[in-house]
């Protein structure tokens, strides 16, 4: 999956790259808004990672030049400005998503991923790990040939968890998942705990393997 | 009271004090002149009947009510000064008791002594007094009938620049770009004035914006390098010879991170509150908003075995943007939740006219009066950043709502009235 990352600030788009990279995704990097505009309509990108504030540019011009050669490319909107015209102008010049700074880099993993389902896959969007599979679109998931039954929460945070397996995911990374930066205090760990509790209780009963691993300090893991 | 009538009935204050004593004044002048002028007369006819009796006229033909000579027999009378005196006599004409001026004078004429006695009625005091009043009192009638006329078109007038500037000012608000439009006038402290509150709501208009435009780019400029820092030890994480001790070092710093970023939020919202930059266009369907919050936070509620009871009464429609109607709703839920027991219960009604949430939990450790403030909470150790009520108490003061707290039976209660 290639990714073009633009970003001004050098840290953060370096941050990005080297997760995405890690991930499995082919990541560039663009700093400016010509820089940007450039690589745009020279090469093509599944997925585009936007910063909306460019020290040379708006990013929402980007946006509609981006719409204009290539309709195909998926948008993903970044920035700190997390007022509400913004992104209802983002949305409606056809980004697919919106993610306000700062956010977690799971997260943005997990989002990038959702907006390439959607627009790669035909038909197909099944998201498979091992004897597990999940369908985003029905919201089921299935170990082998038995159908889980999974609260919508618990499927979100399974979804989470593959679309980021074979990765540390923190309990705060988790939280905003599920809850949104809404749920600012600390008792939503409890709840994150209470959530992978039952989602492994379910997934075991399931003669499914118990792939959530708990990093003691740090959060949790899902790999095999 | 209005500055022109004000000022005009001060003026007919001291107007009728410079009346009073200019009367008193007038009064006494006439008076005196009156005097001197019948003491002139009383001598003049003393000179005509000495000069008479000189010329050898009879007594009896000089004599008459005004004059009366009587010869004085003997020849050792002293020529006295002339004495006037003022006296009551009998007026000639009109038979009753008059104040009269007298004169009296013994004059020593062709050998013979004569005594000569001339009386004049007075002007009566009484009348000159009812003269004064008469004319002062007139004229001051007219000039308070010509001093309120005359502000009446003043104020039509003259303070027109002014009511028109009174009038631009209550309509200004600062959020707009163009500036306070001020009014012609060629008054030079009208002037002063238009071009100070100018200058000064110029100002204010600069100010604000600048301080909106801090807002944002705090916002955006904080967030970046947070964000910065918060990629850097996820990366970190993902280092595979990390050890517990390691790990959980990140873990701090991590948590000290999110936390500075949701102040940086909070605070951000705050201060957009505070500017009034939420603007209400139309009223929201606020029921189903508390509704949606409600299942929202339902499960959380559940995960900590605390039953979420509600009463909303469907179709409250209220002023309120949107998104602050949200924050209000979920800050007052979830300090609902936090602040309780397990096992505990919450208790939320909405009603036509208020929004009350109702918990159970320990009672407040910080003084209930407080609670609003910043940065204040009950337990140092949570979670909480302290900010949750005191971002409510403002959108309620925003919206001219209020909200009160109290704390009985082992329940907390919060409640929010709308006006």
């Amino acid at each position: 999956m290639k990714v073009l990352i633009v970003e001004d600030e050098k840290e953060l788009s370096e941050n990005v790259n080297a997760y995405l990279t890690n991930g499995g995704f082919i990541c560039e990097v663009a700093s400016t808004f010509w820089e940007a505009s450039d690589k745009i309509s020279s090469f093509s990108y599944d997925v585009v990672l936007l910063d909306i504030m460019l020290p040379d540019g708006d990013g929402l011009n980007l946006l509609r030049i981006l719409k204009q050669e290539n309709s195909n490319t998926g948008v993903l909107i970044l920035s700190a400005k997390n007022a509400l015209d913004d992104r209802v102008t983002g949305l409606e010049l056809g980004a697919d998503d919106y993610l306000t700074k700062p956010f977690h880099l799971p997260e943005l993993q997990a989002r990038l991923k959702a907006i390439f389902r959607r627009r790669m896959m035909d038909g197909r969007n099944d998201v498979v790990f091992n004897e597990v599979r999940l369908d985003p679109d029905t919201m089921e998931a299935w170990v082998g040939d038995e159908q889980l039954p999974l609260t919508v929460k618990e499927f979100e945070l399974l979804l989470f968890f593959i679309t980021n397996k074979k990765r540390v995911l923190t309990k705060q990374s988790i939280a905003e998942h599920l809850w949104g930066d809404n749920v600012d205090f600390l008792d939503s760990f409890d709840f994150v705990y209470q959530h992978i509790k039952n989602l492994r209780k379910k997934m075991t009963s399931a003669q499914g393997n118990d792939y959530i691993k708990t990093i003691y300090g740090m959060g949790y893991k899902f790999t095999d | 009271m209005r500055l022109l009538t004000k000022a005009t009935l001060l003026f007919l204050v001291v107007a009728l004090l410079v009346f009073g004593v200019g009367g008193i004044i007038t009064y006494q002048m006439v008076v005196e002149e009156v005097q001197l002028e019948t003491d002139w007369y009383l001598d003049e006819t003393f000179k005509a009947t000495v000069k008479g009796i000189r010329a050898g006229k009879s007594i009896e033909a000089l004599d008459n009510e005004k004059v009366i000579i009587t010869p004085l027999l003997g020849a050792n009378w002293p020529d006295t000064m002339a004495h006037y005196k003022d006296t009551i006599a009998e007026h000639f004409n009109l038979r009753r008791l008059e104040p009269h001026r007298n004169l009296t004078k013994i004059k020593k004429i062709d050998d013979t002594y004569y005594r000569i006695s001339i009386t004049d009625v007075l002007i009566e005091v009484d009348d000159m007094y009812e003269g004064v009043v008469g004319v002062l009192s007139r004229l001051f009638l007219f000039l308070t009938a010509s001093v309120i006329l005359g502000s009446i078109l003043i104020s039509r007038w003259l303070f027109k620049p002014f009511t028109k500037l009174l009038d631009r000012l209550s309509s200004f608000n600062l959020k707009n770009t163009s500036g306070l439009e001020v009014p012609e006038t060629s008054t030079r402290e009208f002037n002063q004035l238009n071009s100070f509150l100018r200058s000064m709501t110029d100002k204010a208009q600069r100010d604000y914006r600048s301080l909106k435009e801090f807002t944002e780019n705090a916002s955006h400029e904080m967030q970046t390098p947070i964000a910065v820092a918060k990629g850097k030890l996820e990366l970190m994480l993902e280092a595979p010879e990390l050890d517990e001790e390691q790990a959980g070092l990140i873990q701090g710093a991590y948590q000290a991170i999110s936390r500075l970023s949701s102040i940086g939020h909070s605070l951000t919202l705050l201060s957009k509150i505070e500017n009034q930059e939420f603007s209400v266009s139309q009223n929201i369907d606020f029921s189903k908003l508390v509704e949606n919050s409600i299942e929202y936070y339902r499960e959380l509620a559940e995960l900590k075995e605390i039953q979420l009871e509600s009463k909303v009464t469907p179709g409250v429609q209220l002023p309120i943007e949107s998104s602050l109607a949200e924050i209000l709703v979920s800050n007052l839920i979830k300090n609902a939740i936090q602040h309780n027991t397990p096992g505990g219960w919450i208790s939320l009604e909405l009603s036509a006219d208020h929004l009350s949430v109702k918990n159970s939990g320990a009672p407040p450790s910080i003084d209930p009066g407080k609670l609003f403030e910043r940065f204040r909470k009950g337990n140092q150790s949570g979670g909480s950043l302290g900010l949750g009520l005191s971002i409510v108490k403002k959108i309620t003061e925003a919206s001219d709502w209020s909200v009160t707290y109290d704390y009985e039976n082992e329940t907390h209660h919060l409640q929010v009235t709308f006006n």
